[in-house]
Parts: C-alpha cells; structure tokens; sequence
C-alpha cells in the first residue's frame, strides 16, 4: 500500500478519539467506550476458542481477552453468560449501496469509440479512476442483511467493466457515515466483461484479454512518461492504486489461469473471485497456488420430475450440481488458500449454507477463517481485524450458542466496539434447580431448547418396601407447562396427592443472570404463598446440532461431464498388426503391415513382422485401415466465449490461443471422427483477425496441454462480405471498410503502420544512448504481431472467396514484404491457382459448400482439384462442428470432383493441413519418429462405410468403439443416479433451478459475440 | 437412325434427343424392388419402364430402339428424391430477393410452392447432376408454412415440370421451448409456457377446417379449402416435429382427427416412441443425418444410427436433408443413406430410404420410386455405387423417359478453367 494512504488511513481510524470532527448540535454525544463483556465464549481466532471468557474494550477495539480478566473501574459490563462471540465476517464481493453502471451511449448504430469526454481511457471497459465510495448509498437495504448474516465489513465496487476501479472498506452497523467508511480504497477490481458499455470492441473474451494485456502495458508507459496523453484520467489513478489488493472477478475455473497468466505477465497478484466450478481442476490450481474467493452459494435442483426435460438437461450440469458444495472442501484438500462470499445467496440461507459446508465436512475453524482473517490478509488490513486479538477492532456477532456447531441466533452484532442488538439477550434458564414450596424441596431440571424449555420437577420421596421391609429412596418426576417472557415465567404442574391430581400455579421473575427465580404461588388449597428456585448447576444448550452426513466426495471426471475420463489417460506401447497402412509417404498404401508406437511417436512401419515392445498391446487390424490421424486445417470448437473479435477492423492482438476450451463435447465427438488435431482459428468478422491456436484433440487435458507444443504461430486475416458486414442488417454501415476497395486499404493501413513503429522502434534503440532523454515508442501489441507476419515469424491463414480479393491480397503482400501461407475457404482459388502458385500460398477448403451468399455463387467442388492441378498445396477443411467429425466423407468428394486419386484425396485431411501448419515433420503421415497420431477405421476410410474404431494421440488412446459404448451407458446410470438425488428428501429445495435448454453453441467464421449459433449461419 | 452412346456421352445426346424408344443396356441394375441385376436391360417406351431383362439371359437388337445407352460397368438407379426442401425456391441463402419460401403469417395452408419453382435454378442443376430427380417444393414458416409439390429437377416451366401439384400441408408443430437473440448470439431456451396454448391455436384451426370440410356448401375460404384434401382425398398433410413432446402430442392430434395421409417431418426423437409409432403406422421422414446429437450424453453416432433403430422396431421412414444450406445440400441425400448404410441399415433399404419410400409416403409410388416394368423411366445411370461419395457420378438421367443433362454449370466452370491451365501449361 502506498505509504501516504496508509498514513492518513490510520488518521481517519483515530481522529474520533480525540476532537470533535464536526460542530455538534447539541453536546457532545455521550461515548460508551469502555466495556467489558463477560461469561462468554470466544473465538479468539479461528483455531483458537475459549469459553467463559471475559472482553475489555476500549476506543472501540480489543484491550484484553482472556479467562482471568480483571475488569477495571469505569468498565459497563454485560453478562453474555452461555453465548458465543464470533469475529465479524469480511465480505469481499458485493455491490450494495454502490451505484448502478449504464452506459451513456444511446446511438442507433454500433459506437466505436469511448463516448467519454477528456483524456480517459479509450476504451469504456477500462476505468481505473472510478472509486466505489463515489456517491455510496449508506442506506442499502443490503448492508442490513449483511450485518445480520454475521459480518461486520464489506469492500463494495461496481461491478462493470474490465479494470472496474476501487471499493471501499465499510464498517456495517455503526452510527455515522464517517465511522463506516473505515478506507476510501481498500481493493482494486478486475474481470473479463467489457460489462455495459456499448463499445465495439471488445466483443469477445480473447479481445478483453487483450485489452487488459494492452492496458497494462499503456500504464507501465504512463509511469515512465505521466505527461503522456493516453488516457492519463484512467491511468493516474490506476497508477496510484494498483498496487491495492487486486481481486479479479472470473466467469468459469478456466478464466483463473487466463487471469493467472496476466498476473504473471505484469507481476499482479490477483485474488480470484469464482464461481465455484474450480473443483474440477483443483490440483491444476494448486500449481499455480493461486488464492481464491469461493462462492457459498450453490447450484440450486433443477425440476426433474418432469422427464422431458429430465431428458434434456445437460450430465455436466447436473454433475456441477452434485459436486458444487464439496468446491470448498476439494480445494482446502489442495491446500489452497480460500475465502468464502456470501454473494448470491438468498436472504435468510446464509447459515444454512455454512451448515452444508460444515455437513459435508469442512472444518469450522476453516470456515471460520475463510470469513475472517483469510479475507482480512486478503485485503492486508489483518493487523486491524479479522479475529478478537488484542488491538484489533472490536467486531464480532454475539450467537445464542456457536454458530458453526449448532443452528443460533444472532442476538448482537458490534462493531468498532458498537453494539446493535438483534434480540435481546436473556441469560439461559437451562439447569439444575431446587424448588422451594410449603413443606416441599423439589428438584427442577430445564433442558432443551432455552426459548422452549422442557422443564420437570422430581419430588423425592420415601417408598416403604413392605418384603424388605424398609424405606425406599424413590422420584416422581412430573412435567411442567412453563412459559417465559422476557424476565417473567410462569410454572404450573400437578401432583398427585391422596390419589388426586392437585394443581400448583407459579408466575414471578428470573433473576439476574437468571440463577434465582422467585413469586408467588397459588397452592391446591387456595392458599397464596412465595416460590423459589436456586440453581444448582447449568446445562449447555446442545439442542439444533449441526449434524454432519455420511458423504463421500463425487467423482469427477476428466472433463467432468459427459464421456469425461474417470482418470487421467496414459500413453501405452501399442502394435498394430495386419492392417492396411496409409502411409502418406513414398511408399504408399501398406497391405497388411504393422505399426509399432512407443513413447507417443511411431517407431516401426512396416510388412514385415516388427520387434514387440513388452507389454505393448496389440491391435489386430485385419480388414481394417490405419491412418494418421486427421487434421482440421480451419476449426472453430473449443473456444471459450467468442470466435470473432469483430469489434474493430484490425485486432491482430488477439488469441483464440488465450481461450481455448478443453469441456467442448465437439472434442470427443470430433475424435470419434478421427480427428486429431485442429487449428482453431479467429473468425472472418474483420480484415485482420486474431492469432490461431493449434492444439491436438486431448480430450480431458488442460488448454495449455492440448496446444501443439512450439507450433508456429498463425494469425486469421479475412476478405470479403463477412468483413465488410454484408449481411449484417442495416445497422452494420459504419464500421470502416464496407467494399473490398476499402478491405485492400485496411491491409495496407496496417503494415504501413507496422512497419513505422519498427522504424520508430529501430530509432529509439539507436539514439537512446546518446539521448537518455528520448522516449521510446509505446508498446503496442497489434502493431508487434503485425511485424511477426513482416518477418515471416507468424504465418497468415486468409479467410477468402472470390479472385479478385485473392488476387489484391497477393499483391498487397508482395508489396508490403509478406507472404500469405494459407487461403482458406478459397472458393475461387480455382480462376487464380497459377497465380496462388507463384506467390507459394496452400488452399484449404470446403469439399462443395456454395450457394450460402453471393460471393459463393461460383464456388465448384471442383475447387480442390483444379488447385491441386496446379501444383498447390489443399486441403479440405470444415469450419463446422458438425462436418468437422466426417472429414474423411469430405476428402472423398475429391476423388468425384475432379478425380484426385484416392492417395491424393486422402492427403487433404492429414499430410497437406499438416504442410499448411508447417507441422508435416511430426504429423500427417505414418513414419517413425512422428508423432503416433493414429486412426483405426473399419474400412477404408474414404468408403462411406467408414468408421472410426479407435483413435490416438501421441500414444494415447482417446477414442475406443468398444469403450464408447460402455461410456454411453454409464452416463446414462450417472445420469438417473444424480436425478434420484435430486429428487429424493435430503435435497428437496422449494426453490429450484430454472431450466434452460442450452442453445448449442457452434462457432463459425462469423459469429459475433459470446455466444455461438444455433442457427445457419455464413461462413 | 440408331445411335448407340457410353452412357458418358449423354452429356452431348441430351439436348437434341427426341427419342422415344430408349434401352439402358448392361447396366447393374438397383431396382428396389426385386434382386438387383448385375448386367440389365431396362427398355423404355413413351416414358415408361416397358420391359427389365437380364442382359445374360436376353438379347436385344439395337434396331429397335432409337437410342441404346451403353451402361456397362454402371450402375443403374431410380432418381432419388429430395423430400422437404426449398430446392427451387432459393438461389443464394443471404440474398434476400432470391428467396421464395418463407411467406409471413402463422397460418398459409394456401400458400403454394408449385408456382414459384425455378427449374433454371443453378442448384438444382447441381443437385440433379448426383442423381435426385425428384424435389419436393415446401414452403417453410409459420404454423401452417403452406403446400408443397412434387417437381421434376428438370423441365421448361413449372408446369412441365410438376410431379404432383400440391400434394400436402406442412405444419409446424409449437416448439415446447422458447429462447431469444439473434442468430449470432442466441440465449438459452426456456420452457415455452405458450406451449399448450399455442397447440389450441393450431388445434382449432384443424378442427375448424375438418367441419368445413364435412360442409355441404360452405362459404370459401381459401385456408380451409387447401387442407379439405386431407380429411377427404389423399393430401397429405406433414407434422414438422422433432422432440419427444411434440412427437407423443402430434400422434395424439392425428388420432384424433383422423387424417387420411399423416407423415411425421424430422422425428429425431421418433425411435423413443415405440410401439406407440409402430402401431400408428405414422410414416416418418426423418431429419438429415449429418447432424450433431441434440444433448452431450447421447451417443456421438446418434443422429447416423437413427434410420438403423426405426427400421428395427419397422418403423416407415425416409430420409431428407432439410437444414442449414438444404438446397445446395441436396445435392449430399445420396450420402445421407450410404452413411445410414454404414451405421447398420440394410443395403437396400437404405437406398429405400431415398426412393420408393419418399415416393409412397407422398403418394407417388404408383409411378416413381423404384424400377419395375409400368413405371415412368425417371432413373439415371451412374459410374459405379450412387451413395459413395468418391463413385456417385452420373452419366445419363432420364426423367420421365426423357434424357436431361447432368451438366450443370459449376462443371462448365470447372471445364473452363481446366481449358485455361491447359492452354497455359
């Protein structure tokens, strides 16, 4: 923390002690400042509790605690006798009070640029300067909830925006506004969600990455040169607080380790608030040993009962369902440092919550912690609050009984050493008592539940035992109709007396701490008399305990959903024996051959019989057909929260690399087509997209894992209608450029402006020397990767249809000094091909799409052919979730259209996407030493009969007819099991879960925004 | 004068013949009905299949016949028949003025297809070139989206080229979930709390059309006259229904009302029916293969394995190819029913599934569907097997006894620009 702010922190804390820091009206206020609470038990911290203990407070904080406290003169002391103090909660994650975002723009057509005036930060999404406290209603209706769910802070934000601004920490429940605002800024927020800006870009996740990637860098920038003009009324300010407890607000576990590699990137350590789904790659977390913010709220039941829509909720859903509320638990296990918010969860269910958590096996010390002191280290303000130790704030809930051990109530709440009453304390009657009466000692017992005691009166008596012949020690016990009010009781029990049954009635009041009762009575006679009780010992209220249940924590499976992995696959040696070889390579087709894998890579191809590794299994391929696995040149699946960053014309900044989505269910149903790996490319919403990531169908690994390890880096540029939003609607006519006129100068645009920032760069470095005084440029990220492409580091895959855009593009770029390696979709490529041949680019493309828009309208399948005659490199792509897993029928069209041989048409799926990826010198053919990505198909894979049998990479088996089968039926089991938990009584909720049918999100080239399409689209 | 031609030269016979007496010589014959025929002769006369003979068995005198089509090492084929589609009716999907399916209005029974039938339409040509003949013309929208027609895939005019004008209603059966946005960011569904209100609506409708129908003399209402063929004639009328809801309600409706000719369109929850389907004896023309399954736990080869699980609980059912970029797609049916083949159907029932089903199910099968002595010679010659991609390759088609071209003008292109590489290298 800044050292200015901390001190005038410590100003604000103490000032009140001292001065009057406003003219009163009236005197001053009279101050209770000196108190001592006794008889109570307390966690002092979370690990350490104590009962019977007596609590100084002074000036609003705690000046002893302990067993054998002494309390000093001038000290008001209240008897807590039997309760439980809790230290005040810290809650984290709220927006009470703090003031709604809307955005000022209200134009009928996108808006491009930030609608804010003066030097802020050109993109909306970004506003550091804004500060929570700004304009905070005190009055929330929130603030009150909070307070009487236990907690005693709250750091609130608006919840908008990408680098959101400050929060403020508020004491709750004290008397003024200046008392509750104990720190102006106490955190700084982040998240992924542009929120509601109506700002173009970003329109996706990839793009707010790399927005906040860029915004860090300006802000680096800024404090080098503060006098800069970028943005300079968001960054000042961001400057000043950034290096407050930052807490990063993420939308699934996967955005924990997107955030994760920005924390590391520009050394944030960023708090992760989650949604509470990170069970499922907890150990992944504790890898990175990231800190968290939990949710306590959980997934609610669906409505199950009725089987149609039983039948359509999703198994991973219901699996989240299921394993939700054993989240804290897992993750704790892990070792992972973890609070909890209460944010979202219904009034009134706040313990009930904790209780579940407690039920299923969290520790109420962890619990406990997880209120208090983990988010009080969070926000570094553990020295001042988060437990009851000496010196720090008097803030804690004052329970019927432990809150975490039984169901209590919550009679106070005090903070700062001020006290809020909820209900009134009434010191328990629960006990032991003797009952004076005329000529009588009774005992009393009062047990149960201290509002609605049981109450028993025993009469002791003398029995003569006429066998014995002596007296008998013997107890009638008889129950007692009691009621308490406050300080007043009445009793009333009858005894049997000469065989009748004779009513005594007793009414008067409890007495101090509640051990001397005392009134009158009216006797069986009619006579009046006086009453008393003494008790003899207490009893403890152990009534509403908090029962733990027999649980065992869900398996969760690799993806945890459908056809998920129970565990994590391994790499086995396997032989494949008598099967037809497509080798892709010199030799050809092999008829009845082996193939030996060991270690994931190839290391036997052969006819004749090969050395078995020990313990390799072996797969007789009789009749069968072995080939490298396929390879989808053009994929959009597996991404996370948008494929288009279509929001500006030119975002060669972003990555679908940064959002690659390994709980796709189109992963395993593409492996069961035999794919084997994909370049998951940007979308064709602007002229110059984002870069590709190249991955490998590892169904159940980590995105990092599935990415291609050193694969080059590629980059998605577009021509044509989906650039210039042709079929966009009306709306869409302002986003330069609107005609490919305008599409040839965005390119050039861009690189004259690349190759400029080299210049100035090249200056800079030059100069910097002599002239310390020189500045260089600012750090640009699009411009970066722009020259990547200029020094053949990263290569182009161009979304493309008719020539004359071919054509431009191949101009352009031998005018500018680049190459483009891939046209991709290049329905045209067949009236250029002699001139894609020159300029050395690769087609990949659609075996007979056309007809879909009009500059598809002289699209042929004969395309593939016509390229391939010309000597280029082509491949056959998808583009779609749905033909990605029947490539091999799509490869087959060559062999109809345009007589490609079938060796030849095979290659467009495995060897030649391979040459466009520059990855032929480990995957599209089957040669030792390549990576074993293996298909095994029933027939000959371009048949129209073929299946896939099984399907491999580097070693591992992902895809298995047989296994696929068995997984089937066990979703099936796993799926009525968790619908029998739903409906059966232990989890019957009156609130359920609204169902709603998930839209199947396909990506495309251009779908725009978060969410993919359901419906046609164009490509 | 006889012209014999290699069933690849009819490319150039097409345009100038006017032959009236045609032998498809030697060809492997795909019937559908009865054994396949290794080396075939099938005489056509005037139109019409006259004579089906085995070519190791019979001779035949090239004298007699105008045109002889050597067919050896082919495959001869009834034309397969694209059911379900706006093929005709649209040229280019996001050019909107080449659009002409989609009437606006809930309620279109009237609204009919047959009129706007483009038979120069350039996908059709493509479509026809992989050997479907036959194209049924719907309309799409609404509850009630209109009428289709059966028309031939060639042809000068709509008139000429109509099967069978106006052979049934299509309605759309209410969705039981609803969901908002837009294409490109569409939300997720809810339960569509209109759903029962919204089968009233179409309910009544029916039940209003059935007493006009019963009427003696009603006063004319156009709506309510397109449908009167389905209570009284052989119209058919087409429930467009996927889910299990929407399916156990249409059976429902359609025992109640008692239509002459019901079909169910799409059905992909059909096989979760039972014995119910079966006993309604409901005919089904199921929704394209090429598919991915609805929910994440159902098995990845669903929607392939679908024809393989009606026709073992023998269920009547074809196949379509309605969906994204159905016109252009149509062109892909043949491989929707080798893939059916793949994941279990029989053969030949595959190849059912895309000819002489189709043709009964609208009630054409008298005439078209399959290859037998009486009925209209509306067939094609192909390479080798039809429903492989890499052998389906059409030399000859006859519709209706009369030679149509297979060329289609992404072919031309293709010749074009070979012509160019040639002249260049």
């Amino acid at each position: 923390m800044n050292c200015r702010l901390l001190l005038l922190f410590f100003l604000s804390l103490t000032i009140s002690s001292f001065s009057q820091l406003k003219p009163e009206n009236g005197l001053a206020p009279s101050l209770l400042d000196k108190i001592a609470i006794t008889n109570i038990d307390v966690y002092i911290t979370p690990e350490n509790k104590i009962e019977n203990a007596t609590m100084l407070i002074e000036d609003g904080k705690i000046q002893k605690i302990g067993k054998l406290v002494i309390i000093p003169d001038g000290y008001v002391q209240f008897d807590r006798e039997g309760m439980t103090a809790v230290p005040a909660f810290v809650e984290l994650i709220s927006d009470a009070g703090v003031s709604k975002a809307k955005s000022n723009y209200s134009g009928d057509y996108p808006q491009l640029e930030s609608s804010k005036k003066g030097d802020y930060y050109w993109n909306e999404a970004i506003h550091p300067e804004l500060d929570g406290f700004f304009g905070l209603n005190y009055q929330d209706a929130f603030f009150e909830e909070l307070l009487k769910n236990g907690f005693g802070f709250v750091a609130p934000h608006q919840m908008d925006g990408i680098v959101r601004g400050t929060a403020p920490l508020l004491a709750l429940g004290v008397d003024t506004d200046q008392k509750t605002m104990v720190s102006l800024r106490q955190s700084m927020h982040y998240s992924f969600q542009k929120g509601v800006t109506q700002q173009t870009y970003p329109s996706s996740l990839m793009g707010s990455i790399a927005l906040l990637r860029q915004a860090f860098y300006d802000l680096k920038y800024l404090e080098d040169y503060p006098k800069e003009s970028i943005g300079k009324m968001s960054l000042l300010p961001w400057l000043q607080y950034r290096n407050l407890p930052s807490i990063f607000h993420v939308n699934d576990k996967w955005d924990i380790l997107r955030a994760a590699k920005i924390s590391e990137e520009f050394k944030v350590p960023f708090i992760y608030a989650t949604k509470g789904d990170e069970y499922a790659i907890a150990e992944e977390l504790k890898s990175k040993n990231v800190r968290l913010i939990v949710p306590l709220a959980l997934p609610k039941p669906y409505e199950v009962s009725d089987p149609y829509i039983a039948r359509s909720l999703e198994l991973s859903d219901l699996k989240h369902w299921e394993c939700a509320p054993y989240n804290y638990t897992i993750l704790n296990k892990q070792g992972l440092k973890v609070a909890l918010t209460s944010r979202g969860i219904p009034s009134g269910e706040f313990w009930k919550n904790i209780h579940k958590l407690i039920q299923l096996g969290a520790k109420p010390e962890q619990v406990l912690a997880s209120l208090t002191t983990i988010p009080a280290e969070y926000l570094e303000i553990d020295s001042l609050l988060g437990t009851l130790e000496k010196g720090k704030y008097a803030s804690f809930g004052i329970y019927s009984k432990d809150p975490f051990l039984y169901e209590a109530t919550l009679h106070e709440a005090w903070n700062l050493g001020q006290q809020k009453v909820f209900s009134p304390f009434i010191p328990s009657v629960l006990g032991r008592y003797s009952l004076n009466l005329k000529n009588k000692k009774l005992e009393m017992k009062v047990e149960g539940n201290p509002q609605k005691p049981s109450v028993n009166v025993v009469e002791l008596t003398n029995i003569w035992d006429s066998k014995l012949r002596i007296y008998k020690k013997d107890s009638i016990q008889t129950s007692v109709k009691c009621k308490i009010s406050n300080q007043d009781i009445s009793l009333e029990f009858n005894f049997v007396e000469s065989n009748e049954s004779k009513p005594y009635l007793l009414t008067g009041k409890i007495l101090g701490n509640g051990s001397i009762w005392e009134g009158d009575v009216l006797y069986p006679d009619g006579s009046w008399g006086q009453w008393s009780v003494i008790r003899r010992n207490k009893f403890r209220d152990t009534t509403q305990k908090v029962q733990s249940l027999p649980s065992t924590l869900p398996n969760i499976w690799f993806p945890n959903m459908a056809y998920g992995n129970e565990h994590p696959l391994k790499p086995a040696s396997v032989v494949f024996e008598n099967v037809n070889i497509w080798t892709n390579e010199a030799e050809g087709n092999i008829d009845r051959g082996f193939v030996v894998v060991e270690g994931g890579k190839i290391t036997f191809v052969g006819k004749n019989k090969p050395y078995f590794p020990p313990g390799a299994q072996v797969i007789d391929g009789s009749s069968m057909h072995l080939t490298s696995g396929i390879i989808d040149e053009h994929s959009h699946i597996a991404i996370s929260r948008g494929v288009n960053e279509g929001g500006q014309s030119v975002s060669a900044e972003v990555s679908i690399g940064d959002v690659v989505y390994p709980e796709d269910i189109s992963i395993y149903r593409q492996l069961a087509g035999g794919v084997t790996a994909a370049q998951l490319l940007h979308g064709s919403a602007n002229a110059i997209g984002g870069q590709s990531a190249l991955i490998k169908l590892k169904w159940g690994a980590m995105p990092e894992t599935m990415k291609i390890e050193n694969a080059p880096g590629f980059i998605k540029c577009a021509l044509g209608e989906n650039v210039k939003q042709s079929n966009w609607g009306d709306r869409n006519v302002v986003r330069f450029p609107q005609t490919r006129m305008g599409v040839e100068q965005v390119f050039y645009d861009a690189f004259y402006r690349a190759k400029k920032y080299r210049s100035s760069w090249d200056e800079f470095l030059k100069n910097k020397a002599s002239d310390p005084a020189l500045k260089p440029p600012r750090k640009d990220l699009e411009l970066e990767v722009l020259l990547e492409i200029l020094d053949g580091k990263r290569f182009i895959t161009c979304h493309s249809y008719v020539q004359s855009e071919v054509n431009m593009l191949m101009k352009v770029a031998d005018s500018m000094g680049f190459k483009v390696n891939t046209f991709t979709h290049i329905l045209e490529g067949y009236k250029v091909a002699d001139k894609m041949k020159q300029h050395g680019v690769g087609g990949s493309t659609f075996a007979d799409w056309w007809a879909y828009k009009f500059e598809v309208n002289e699209a042929i399948p004969y395309n593939a052919a016509l390229m391939h005659q010309q000597g280029l490199v082509v491949a056959i792509n998808s583009d779609d979730a749905e033909m990605g897993r029947r490539l091999n029928q799509e490869a087959a069209k060559t062999v109809k259209y345009g007589g490609l041989s079938e060796v030849e048409a095979w290659k467009t799926v495995t060897l030649n996407p391979a040459k466009l990826l520059h990855l032929d010198h480990r995957m599209g053919s089957i040669a030792v030493g390549k990576d074993a990505d293996l298909v095994l198909w029933n027939d000959h894979p371009l048949s129209i009969n073929a299946r896939v049998k099984l399907t491999m990479i580097e070693g591992v088996i992902y895809f298995d007819e047989v296994k696929d089968l068995e997984l089937q039926s066990r979703n099936k089991m796993e799926k009525m099991r968790i619908i029998a938990l739903m409906n059966s009584k232990s989890s019957t909720s009156p609130v359920k879960q609204p169902f709603f049918k998930k839209s199947k999100r396909f990506y495309h080239c251009d779908t725009m925004g978060e969410e993919g399409t359901t419906q046609e689209n164009l490509h | 004068m006889v012209k014999v031609i290699p069933a690849f030269l009819c490319i150039l016979a097409w345009n100038y013949s006017t032959a009236q007496r045609i032998l498809i010589a030697n060809g492997h014959l795909h019937p559908v009905v009865g054994q396949e025929i290794v080396a075939s002769l099938v005489e056509v006369e005037n139109g019409r299949i006259i004579g089906i003979k085995n070519a190791i068995s019979s001779t035949y005198n090239p004298q007699d016949w105008d045109t002889v089509i050597d067919a050896t090492d082919a495959h001869v084929y009834p034309g397969f028949v694209a059911a379900n589609s706006t093929l005709g009716l649209t040229e280019i999907e996001a050019v909107r003025a080449s659009n002409d399916y989609y009437e606006i209005g809930s309620f279109n029974p009237h609204i009919r297809s047959q009129i706007a039938f483009n038979v120069e339409s350039k996908v059709l040509a493509t479509v026809r070139s992989n050997g479907v003949l036959l194209v049924q013309a719907t309309p799409r929208g609404g509850i009630v989206s209109g009428t289709s027609s059966i028309m031939a895939s060639a042809g000068w005019n709509w008139e000429d080229a109509t099967v069978l004008a106006d052979d049934g209603i299509h309605v759309n059966w209410p969705m039981p979930w609803e969901g908002g946005g837009w294409w490109a960011e569409p939300a997720d569904k809810t339960i569509n709390s209109k759903y029962l209100e919204a089968v009233k609506d179409l309910e009544r409708f029916l039940q209003q059309a059935k007493v006009y129908s019963e009427s003696n003399n009603p006063t004319f209402d156009a709506r309510f006259q397109a449908l009167e063929g389905c209570f009284k004639g052989k119209k058919r009328i087409y429930f467009h229904a996927e889910e299990l809801r929407q399916l156990a309600d249409v059976l429902e409706i359609i025992d109640r009302y008692k239509f002459n000719y019901p079909v169910i369109v799409g059905g992909s929850d059909a096989y979760l029916l039972g014995q119910r389907l079966v006993d309604s004896k409901i005919p089904i023309m199921l929704s394209r293969l090429h598919r991915l399954p609805d929910n994440e736990e159902d098995p990845v080869d669903l929607p392939y394995k679908l024809p393989y699980l009606l026709y073992k609980m023998g269920v009547t059912f074809s196949l379509q190819n309605s969906g994204g970029m159905e016109a252009m797609n149509a062109r892909n049916l043949p491989f929707l029913a080798g893939t059916a083949e793949a994941y279990g159907l029989p053969s030949n029932d595959a190849l059912r599934a895309i000819t002489l089903t189709p043709c009964e199910i609208m009630g054409i099968d008298k005439d078209y569907g399959s290859l037998e002595v009486g009925k209209s010679a509306t067939l094609f010659v192909s390479r080798g097997p039809a429903l492989d991609m890499r052998t389906n390759s059409i030399q000859t088609i006859l519709i209706n006894g009369k030679l149509e071209s297979t060329l289609n003008f992404q072919e031309e292109l293709y010749l074009k620009y070979q012509k160019k590489y040639l002249k260049k290298n």
